[in-house]
């Protein structure tokens, strides 16, 4: 176009070169500690590949431990507790964005009020609750946990998307006949999909990361989860650091296909320039 | 798609995961223990073994790590469930039994088993045999490399000779490239040795602390002196720093304990092993703590379990097994059965191993350690940052510990205080209800006739509830309970004595402090860094998705490995922070983790660093929902960019980024992770925590669990507060349109 823009570009790429080169510089140095010998996690040298680098870490992971057991099993929670949080916060969100109803202001309030509390405090009594409930060693307890603890970020999410949408298109769809939940769901519900993308991606990785709970609740190996597994590889004064780097390259993996693929409507899905509102 | 088939869809899922994932209880024995890998490996062998000679039993070990195994070991018996057996230092004993959570063992097993062991490795407290250990040792020796050290010192004089001959700064840029001596020194733990060594201890008979003591000021300045003075090990090293300058063969020598040596070995270092010094001042040896490992059983075994579980210790704790886990794994077994055999007696290791063991002093069990780790840590890194001298330093030890063991021993009884604040709960619950009846009931009147909204609502709202409900209650409960060490099983409510505590505490207002810069310098960049890369991105610019493909690697790798390094990068000497600044914008280097404030802007830093990319992605997310009409009708205004991004962007990305905000703000106040990794939990001198990593620290430390519900109490009020008044000056609740 211009002489203004190529500057304008010009200024916009140097910009993300020099935060992408931040993001990755510390994860470069992991991929360092997941390919040196001799299990270190720093060295003095700076070396991106250091001396007698080596990949047999990654292979100790996928012949020797169970890891694409613990990969299953994440995989398993982390699409339930995503497909939940996804399901209940969309419509909770819708709710708390078009409705006036007793108790709304305070249901938002409470929400937030649940995420106030310093987790680990809430450990020991909630254990007790699953022993009470026979929920110990058993998904459905994590998976009933992690979706509160997403749950209240989706959910305000989603409500605050939900506000920027122009309330004028329900009414021309109740106009054309739509019921209010038709209304909802074809209407309103796909023009969410950044949102709905940001639930689902939240969800995932509430699920995906959470080490805390799930030390506590499941004690049966073949129910380990990733980060149960990694921490399997830590270990006072003598953790397998290499393992560790390299498990944790691996686990990053599926949170960045998920992104990629969920890309799509984060960034071009139907956005509403698109419906003249 | 109607809204009934959609929740009925929404049931069966969680019906067939209720049904799938449901495993009964097998009756399997299951071992938490602290065992390094190999060690873990040796064990598993063993149990493959046993269970091939016993095809009814099976066993389960599961690696813990030693805080977790203490905590959720205690959470777990409180209720009534836990491992079978627990492995580890003898001093986790103390509190297991003070607790009450774990059996006696001389119930369990006869006279003539017992007798088997070396004194040592069997822990008694009241005549209760508490723990059979199968290893004795998890002391430090002083290991050196065979090739840089021919003849290993014996005194210190000797240390000190051969430390300054092997340090050497070989490209003479003022820096040393190969030390004589390297450890874990900033640790009280690696210190202890030169306490010992000078003559001193840190409890007397009766478990009070002795560390304001004369031997205490010596064995301070000792190692300031090898520092400063004698200027053989590096200026900065914690455990990480010391094992990668030993592994690389540029140190010459090292303190570490047996848990290290086989990774040397590994490492390609030929390594010796030597006693720790002899201080010829106080002619004494540096003496070592040492800390027999080994099993206890939960006090919740039923008695049939029992009998496997015996046959199974039985079978472990043998000298055939325990002589297999020595060759393998280089530690001293506890049956006197092995101490003759030709292969102990070959092994210059194990010789020398066995030589250390003996010059070392029992670690003491009794819970009354926790408090003197606590108390020495913060004044002995004081002394090595230079802040405080060695007088100084014994004599806030001492202070500290006393102040530590009073609370750890606390023992709240208030029968009067107790009943009034039960009054007032139960007539607060009852007020509340009374005020809010005509709300209940306009509440279920509306439920029939706003059903479509209830309907989409509720089940979001109850399943947080159903979780958060009880846990928060209970801890509301508890903040006004005595429950200590002393009242774990037993508390009861003693009003409102714990309040009170959390605000007489002297440094709550500066950590207060800490913690809201802490938060909004986070939040702050998190939402700058994350919306302009999101307004950057949005250009839709060709490479794009690249670009935003990478930014967000830091949020999905995993916290742990990337935070500690982070911490590796704010290394003084070799970090590449430092090493940025001094060559290439020729700065000088900053101490980051042994200076208070440069360590809290380290934490900080790293912490942005992990959170911008999900700011990004929602910011990302917020833009797709302003019409592109606006912009180009702003264009044809004749608008500027920042006009654009004040009158339109702003505006329409705020409802999306309000909910982000006010909960990275709860997020970041109660991050407690970031801050542990980095700084490691609190140093240098407890100067980098932030209030929730405080409150982590002192009450679970010193088992004060109500205290830390009453500490936990306030930070909620406080955030309470935040968020009242953060979304009425923002109208989040309110709609935009």
């Amino acid at each position: 176009m211009n002489k203004k823009n190529y500057i304008v570009n010009f200024f916009t790429y140097l910009f993300l070169i020099f935060f992408t080169v931040i993001a990755l510089y510390p994860i470069i140095n992991v991929f360092t500690i997941s390919i040196r010998p001799g299990n270190k996690l720093l060295s003095t040298s700076l070396a991106i590949i250091p001396d007698g680098a080596t990949f047999k870490q990654y292979a100790e992971l996928f012949t020797n431990r169970p890891f694409m057991l613990w990969v299953w099993n994440s995989t398993i929670v982390s699409a339930v507790v995503t497909f939940t949080g996804v399901a209940l916060a969309s419509t909770a969100g819708y709710a708390l964005s078009r409705f006036q109803f007793v108790g709304k202001q305070s249901s938002m309030l409470a929400l937030l009020t649940t995420q106030m509390f310093p987790a680990t405090m809430l450990l020991l009594p909630m254990y007790i609750m699953l022993i009470k409930l026979e929920l110990i060693n058993s998904y459905l307890g994590i998976i009933i946990v992690y979706s509160a603890t997403a749950l209240p970020f989706c959910v305000w999410q989603m409500k605050g998307y939900y506000d920027t949408i122009p309330f004028s298109l329900e009414e021309s769809a109740r106009i054309d006949g739509c019921t209010r939940w038709q209304a909802f769901y074809k209407i309103i519900f796909p023009l969410a999909a950044p949102a709905l993308v940001i639930t689902a991606l939240f969800s995932f990785m509430t699920a995906w990361s959470e080490y805390i709970v799930a030390a506590q609740v499941l004690q049966d190996t073949q129910l380990y989860t990733l980060p149960l597994g990694l921490k399997s590889f830590e270990s006072n004064m003598s953790t397998e650091w290499g393992l560790y780097a390299a498990a944790s390259l691996v686990v990053s993996i599926p949170v960045v296909a998920l992104f990629v693929i969920l890309s799509k409507w984060l960034v071009s899905g139907l956005t509403l320039g698109s419906v003249k509102g | 798609m109607k809204i009934t088939h959609y929740f009925f869809l929404l049931f069966l899922v969680t019906l067939t995961f209720w049904g799938c994932s449901k495993r009964e209880a097998p009756e399997e024995i299951v071992i938490w223990h602290t065992m390094r890998p190999e060690e873990t490996r040796q064990l598993q062998s063993q149990i493959d073994e046993f269970q091939k000679q016993n095809p009814g039993i099976k066993i389960i070990q599961l690696f813990k790590e030693t805080e977790e195994m203490r905590s959720g070991f205690i959470v777990a018996a409180i209720g009534g469930q836990g491992p079978d057996l627990v492995y580890g230092p003898a001093d986790q004993i103390g509190p297991f039994e003070e607790i009450n959570i774990i059996k006696p063992l001389n119930t369990v097993f006869p006279k003539e088993f017992i007798d088997q062991f070396n004194q040592k490795a069997l822990i008694y407290s009241k005549g209760r045999l508490l723990q059979i250990a199968d290893k004795l040792g998890n002391h430090l020796t002083l290991v050196y490399n065979k090739k840089l050290v021919k003849v290993p010192p014996v005194t210190d004089k000797e240390l000190i000779e051969l430390g300054k001959k092997l340090t050497i700064d070989k490209n003479g840029d003022g820096r040393p490239d190969q030390y004589g001596l390297v450890w874990n020194y900033t640790e009280p733990y690696f210190f202890v040795p030169f306490l010992t060594g000078f003559g001193g201890w840190v409890l007397d008979s009766l478990n009070k602390p002795t560390l304001n003591t004369p031997e205490m000021i010596k064995g301070l300045n000792f190692i300031a002196d090898l520092r400063d003075k004698y200027k053989i090990i590096p200026n900065e090293a914690d455990y990480n720093v010391a094992d990668a300058l030993f592994k690389e063969g540029r140190a010459g020598m090292i303190i570490n304990g047996d848990w290290s040596w086989s990774g040397y070995g590994e490492s390609g270092i030929d390594y010796g092993i030597t006693p720790l010094p002899f201080i010829t001042e106080s002619g004494k040896y540096c003496a070592p703590m040492i800390s027999p490992k080994g099993y206890s059983i939960n006090i919740n075994v039923k008695d049939d379990k029992l009998q496997k579980i015996r046959k199974f210790l039985e079978y472990v704790l043998s000298p055939d097994q325990q002589l297999a886990t020595t060759l393998k794994t280089k530690t001293f077994p506890t049956a006197v059965a092995l101490y003759n055999h030709p292969a102990l007696l070959g092994d210059s290791v194990l010789q020398n191993s066995r030589r250390q063991i003996d010059l070392g002093i029992a670690l003491p069990i009794v819970t009354e350690m926790r408090a003197i780790w606590d108390a020495m840590r913060p004044a002995y890194q004081a002394v090595l940052g230079g802040s405080i001298t060695a007088p100084k330093a014994a004599e806030e030890m001492q202070k500290a510990a006393i102040v530590k063991i009073k609370e750890l021993r606390e023992d709240i009884y208030d029968p009067v205080g107790g009943l009034i604040v039960q009054i007032l709960l139960f007539g607060s619950v009852a007020a509340l209800i009374f005020y809010l009846r005509k709300t209940i009931v306009a509440f279920f009147k509306n439920l029939s006739k706003d059903k479509f909204a209830y309907a989409l609502a509720l089940p979001a709202i109850a399943i947080m509830f159903a979780v958060i409900f009880y846990p928060f209650a209970y801890n509301i409960v508890l903040s006004f309970s005595n429950m200590s060490l002393a009242h774990i099983n037993d508390w009861t409510i003693v009003g409102f004595a714990q309040y009170l505590q959390v605000f007489k505490e002297p440094q709550l207002y500066t950590i207060f402090l800490k913690t809201l810069i802490w938060t909004f310098a986070n939040i702050f960049f998190h939402v700058l860094i994350g919306v302009t890369l999101a307004l950057l991105l949005n250009k839709k610019l060709p490479g794009t998705p690249v670009f935003r493909t990478l930014l967000i690697l830091p949020w999905a790798v995993p916290q742990y490995i990337v935070a500690l390094t982070w911490r590796g990068m704010f290394n003084y000497e070799y970090g590449s922070i430092n090493l940025i600044l001094t060559h290439f914008l020729s700065m000088s280097p900053i101490e980051w983790l042994k200076s208070p404030v440069e360590a809290f802007v380290a934490v900080i830093i790293t912490n942005i660093w992990l959170g911008f990319p999900f700011m990004m992605i929602i910011a990302l997310g917020g833009l797709q929902s302003i019409p592109q009409e606006l912009y180009e009708a702003a264009d044809i205004d004749g608008a500027k960019w920042f006009h654009k991004l004040k009158n339109i962007t702003i505006p329409l990305i705020k409802p999306v980024m309000i909910p982000a905000i006010t909960l990275g703000v709860i997020w970041t106040f109660n991050n407690l992770n970031v801050v542990w990794l980095v700084s490691n939990a609190g140093e240098p001198s407890d100067q980098t925590h932030i209030l929730v990593s405080y409150v982590y620290k002192a009450a679970f430390n010193l088992y004060r669990y109500g205290y830390a519900a009453a500490f936990s109490v306030v930070l909620f009020l406080i955030l309470l507060s935040f968020g009242l008044t953060f979304l009425r000056k923002t109208k989040a609740t309110e709609s935009v349109y």
